[in-house]
């Protein structure tokens, strides 16, 4: 049956929405963050795992967004979802400013660079105190005016499916194809006919946005903001999210966030030992799965329903002439 | 070098460029005719690399022009060559590791103006039968042979059905059987019309193929003709020991 991994997906999107009201609202609470999480574990995936722009400024961006969010509303009084909007336009912009002046950057200057970036801005945010209200924390405008969690519920499963739905275009798309020839081979990429310049401000452009999607739903879903939405902290539990899931592509990404964040909520009880148990995972992942513990399921899972052919004995004829001879002998 | 029933595809003029007070190209005015197969040898550090690199877009000169069919592209960013028509590969072979070998073929392929998902794939599965490659279509190119990933590089160049090609060291580290089936695949493209330019450092190949042969020493060209007489050239002789 062709399509049954998304048919499954999908009705188990439909059954969250349907048992929602079953839900308490402590684990509802948990679900929405993870939600929030796995947005931004698929975008930075999509800046890293695609493209191999490292960067450590993504949270920067969720922060950014969710306090233009807030600060436009609160100056304007304009409408929360046009707020929220223009949250997410600005860091946009900004992304695709930062990714003009990365431009000659990879690896650990971009790293830096972008790190730099993250901390000038929480600086700023917890500095200008007259404005955001520093660590003392900004108060948003709540997006619905109900006591329930259930309307939250729905708009992070909107969200996260939106996300994914534009995010999953583009790495199938020609784009994708594109952004992964330049995390292996820039000049390749660039003889190749690849406008590296452009699609290096895009996906940095396209990345921010959906980290201030999630952090403008966050802001207005909290009712409060501080500084350390931007924080190196928050930073290193989305990496390692997607470090942990499989950076390489994006539904693992997401499955890494969702799986960690209800993780740490298991294992609450345990305080602190709970980040050292999380610190292992991550050493067992880098040192014997570097694609990610997901990987490997999502492979099985992405074939079920094939019909698997038997090889021909043409294919298998012409694949052995491949692999003997003395050049591809496996013998270097 | 010129011939007028010809026109030059490819011109550098005056192309200068120094790396740290060494001139690596020093003037050189460089052109390639259309149906060219120009083999361009010289001693390490003579230049030949740094010349196609500009050539290419890959580097920027200090002084110079860069005319593709009298467009001047001097300073332009290497896909706007590579949209133009020019393709090439590398000293040290560049391939998409961690992509197939149908993927490493469908980039270039699908940067084309009008191509679509279909129409480069059939292309690539064209060039990867006439390269020999097409049973491992599927494989991550990191996992083949240095031969093998020569032969993509030039596959990958062909996608874009360019006007000239440059081949930088095509040969080097290549098993005598490959490099053979290698120099068969660049004369049926040159007998079909393709324009080439190769650099290596193994003359038998070098001679075997060029119709042209232009020698560059410390930065300068120095020769520039039909391989019988460059060979017998005292400059060159001078310059270039080792035939």
């Amino acid at each position: 049956m062709r399509g049954l991994p998304t048919y499954l997906l999908a009705s188990l999107v439909l059954a969250g929405l349907v048992y929602a009201h079953g839900f308490n609202s402590y684990w509802m609470h948990v679900t929405i963050i993870a939600m929030f999480y796995a947005i931004l574990a698929a975008s930075w995936t999509l800046l890293s795992g695609y493209a191999g722009l490292y960067s450590l400024g993504h949270m920067a961006f969720a922060s950014i967004g969710a306090y233009t969010s807030a600060l436009l509303i609160q100056w304007t009084g304009m409408p929360t979802i046009l707020g929220m909007a223009s949250g997410v336009v600005f860091c946009t912009v900004v992304g695709a400013w930062i990714g003009w002046v990365c431009l000659r950057m990879t690896g650990p200057y971009l790293a830096i660079f972008t790190l730099a970036f993250s901390e000038i801005v929480r600086i700023v945010f917890s500095t200008e105190d007259e404005v955001t209200q520093g660590m003392a924390g900004l108060h948003t405008v709540f997006l619905f005016h109900t006591d329930s969690r259930i309307p939250y519920f729905y708009t992070a499963i909107g969200l996260l499916v939106f996300s994914l739905a534009v995010m999953g275009f583009i790495v199938h798309s020609r784009w994708g194809l594109f952004l992964r020839s330049i995390r292996e081979e820039e000049q390749a990429a660039a003889a190749s006919g690849v406008r590296v310049a452009y699609f290096r401000i895009l996906v940095f452009a396209v990345a921010s946005g959906f980290a201030a999607l999630a952090g403008v739903f966050y802001g207005h879903y909290l009712g409060i903001l501080t500084p350390s939405l931007g924080s190196l902290d928050l930073m290193i539990i989305v990496v390692v999210m997607a470090v942990i899931g499989g950076m390489e592509r994006i539904p693992t990404a997401v499955g890494g966030a969702i799986g960690i964040e209800f993780l740490q909520e298991y294992l609450r009880a345990y305080g602190e030992w709970r980040l050292v148990i999380f610190g292992l995972v991550l050493l067992f992942t880098m040192r014997f799965a570097r694609n990610g513990l997901l990987t490997p399921l999502w492979l099985q899972f992405v074939r079920l329903g094939e019909v698997r052919r038997p090889v021909s004995a043409a294919a298998q004829a012409a694949a052995a002439a491949g692999e003997v001879g003395p050049q591809g002998s496996g013998g270097s | 070098m010129t011939d007028p029933s010809r026109p030059a595809i490819i011109r550098g003029v005056q192309i200068r460029k120094h790396f740290g007070g060494i001139a690596a190209t020093d003037g050189v005015d460089f052109d390639v005719l259309e149906g060219d197969l120009v083999g361009l040898i010289g001693p390490n550090g003579s230049g030949k690399t740094t010349l196609i690199n500009i050539l290419t877009g890959h580097l920027a000169a200090e002084s110079g022009d860069v005319f593709l069919r009298d467009r001047r592209m001097t300073a332009r960013p290497p896909h706007e060559f590579a949209a133009h028509g020019v393709g090439r590969t590398f000293q040290l072979t560049q391939l998409f590791g961690r992509m197939t070998v149908l993927e490493n073929m469908l980039v270039p392929g699908l940067t084309r103006p009008h191509s679509t998902w279909a129409s480069a794939t059939e292309q690539a599965r064209r060039h990867l039968a006439f390269l020999n490659l097409e049973h491992l279509s599927g494989l991550e190119a990191k996992n083949l042979s240095g031969g093998q990933q020569k032969l993509l590089e030039l596959g990958r160049a062909l996608m874009l059905d360019p006007a000239v090609l440059f081949l930088d060291e095509p040969f080097a580290g290549v098993h005598p059987k490959l490099r053979e089936e290698l120099i068969k695949r660049i004369l049926q493209l040159h007998e079909s019309g393709r324009t080439f330019v190769v650099v290596d450092h193994d003359m038998e190949s070098i001679l075997r193929i060029a119709g042209r042969l232009v020698v560059m020493a410390r930065g300068r060209k120095i020769a520039d003709g039909p391989p019988a007489a460059v060979r017998e050239d005292q400059t060159v002789l001078a310059a270039y020991s080792g035939f």
